[in-house]
């Protein structure tokens, strides 16, 4: 299963319990205060939606949540069939 | 007792619907949250089980979980759920919202039989099932007892004493007491109390189905074909007050707490024990001075085993002897199913609108008469009442039990 952008931001917002609309591509995870615990929730929450594992260890060195986005995106998305 | 105790609020959700008055009408007009549920337990669990329960709808558990701040419902167990949702019926009915004396006079004391079994057994089927390392975050806090009565904490500001009651089917029994207990120490002039429970989960329903415990078709209490309780799930809960803090602000008295008896069976893990319930029903009824009044609503626990309902109707009998008949006899369960921690808090809620409206809600599901349950059920349709006040037992596998006594 293929994500956009957009779910990903509406996930990141539910798990780390953010209003939606401050969660864009420009907010640092600093800034609005995402916890590792949020993280992990967030990385559970794509397990379950997008059967596809991502562990923290694997996440690089973050500071927005772009990069953040990006990084996800292109995990689901090479994992998922054309 | 020094100070008196008044209730200020009612809130309930169960497969009856939202809102104590919702469930006080189902229940008066006879109408039942029992249906057949199919009950599926994942990719590693044995074939699924159909039986009757009686749920919280799913839309409405969604609802809930809408009307409360997310940083307090995005990691709640489904238990926990029910008992933010009924708390806040109940402060809101209370104009409680908000109020100054909610921060420090408040105190919050809510029973669960089990706390978070939705959570455990995804938890534990991802662990033991799928064999994944990682177990999510949230687990241990959505599993603890102690969840439901933190979140209710969180979400309106108390910071009075605050924790959760245990003891199976009698928790939120032993909940209102120790509430009340603490407006009568002078630790708070107010408490939120109750219970609530979610356990109609797949690997629960097999453990209840092993003991042997569980109806076939429905529950039937003190009917003589009865064969076993149904589950069922939700909360309830009362903000009980200070009479004179309740009425310095204006507020509106809806009912009285009087007392309670608590008795332990110390006997055995699961069968009843009839020096155990009738004492407790002995005690509460002396606390309240109801031994010699013309008329009590009895709110039985009525769960519709076939040891429970003799051994309670033999109870009754032995508090009140001849006077026995006089006494109508209510078993809700048959309405909204056994809510296990969340059940004495539920039965309460409808008792005491009972008593409000002058009807006592009808018995379901009965057949025909047991010779071994010989009281003054109230059968077919709602009945009229004369009683000012009412009993509401809570008897626990393990022998625990608890009965409550309110006025109108």
């Amino acid at each position: 299963m293929k994500a956009t952008e957009s779910e990903i931001l509406d996930l990141i917002a539910k798990e780390a319990i953010i209003d939606r609309e401050k969660v864009t591509r420009d907010a640092t995870l600093e800034d609005l205060g995402i916890s590792s615990l949020d993280l992990i929730s967030m990385l559970f929450e794509l397990e379950e939606t997008y059967g596809v594992v991502v562990e923290e260890a694997d996440m690089p060195q973050m500071t927005t949540l772009g990069e953040m986005v990006d990084f996800l995106l292109s995990r689901i998305n090479e994992a998922a069939p054309s | 007792m020094s100070r008196r105790i008044a209730i200020t609020g009612l809130g309930a959700v169960s497969a009856l619907g939202i809102g104590a008055r919702v469930n006080w009408e189902a229940a008066r007009d006879g109408r039942s949250g029992i249906v057949a549920h199919r009950f599926e337990g994942g990719p590693h669990a044995p074939e699924p089980v159909t039986l009757p329960a009686a749920l919280t709808p799913e839309g409405h558990a969604q609802a809930l979980e809408d009307r409360f701040s997310r940083k307090v419902s995005g990691g709640l167990d489904r238990f926990a759920v029910l008992g933010l949702c009924a708390a806040h019926e109940a402060l809101e009915q209370a104009g409680l919202v908000d109020h100054p004396a909610l921060s420090h006079r408040t105190g919050i004391v809510l029973g669960h039989g089990q706390g978070g079994q939705e959570t455990l057994e995804r938890s534990y089927e991802r662990f033991f099932g799928l064999k994944s390392q990682r177990m999510h975050p949230g687990t241990v806090p959505k599993i603890m007892v102690s969840g439901g009565v933190s979140a209710v904490a969180m979400q309106f500001g108390v910071h009075g004493p605050t924790f959760a009651t245990s003891s199976a089917c009698a928790s939120s029994a032993h909940a209102i007491v120790q509430g009340a207990g603490l407006i009568q120490t002078g630790l708070a002039d107010i408490a939120i109390v109750g219970g609530s429970e979610a356990i109609a989960t797949p690997g629960s329903m097999a453990g209840w189905q092993a003991i042997q415990a569980l109806a076939t078709e429905t529950c039937r209490p003190f009917s003589r074909d009865r064969d076993g309780m149904v589950m069922g799930d939700g909360g309830a809960v009362l903000i009980l007050e200070d009479m004179d803090h309740a009425r310095a602000r204006g507020a509106e008295i809806l009912g009285e707490y009087l007392g309670a008896g608590m008795t332990s069976d110390a006997f055995h893990i699961t069968q009843p024990s009839l020096d155990g319930a009738s004492g407790a029903i002995r005690q509460a009824a002396t606390a309240a001075g109801l031994l010699e009044a013309d008329e009590v609503l009895i709110s039985a626990h009525g769960t519709g085993t076939p040891l429970n309902d003799r051994n309670e109707a033999a109870a009754i009998q032995a508090v009140f002897g001849e006077r026995t008949p006089r006494h109508p006899v209510i078993a809700t369960k048959s309405a909204h199913g056994h809510l296990i921690g969340g059940s004495a808090a539920l039965q309460a809620v409808i008792a005491l609108q009972a008593l409000k409206t002058g009807l006592a809600p009808p018995v379901l599901n009965y057949n025909e008469p047991d010779p071994e349950c010989v009281v003054a059920l109230v059968l077919g349709e709602a009945r009229s009442i004369q009683a000012r006040h009412a009993l509401v037992n809570a008897f626990a596998f393990g022998g625990l039990n608890v009965s409550l006594a309110f006025a109108a």
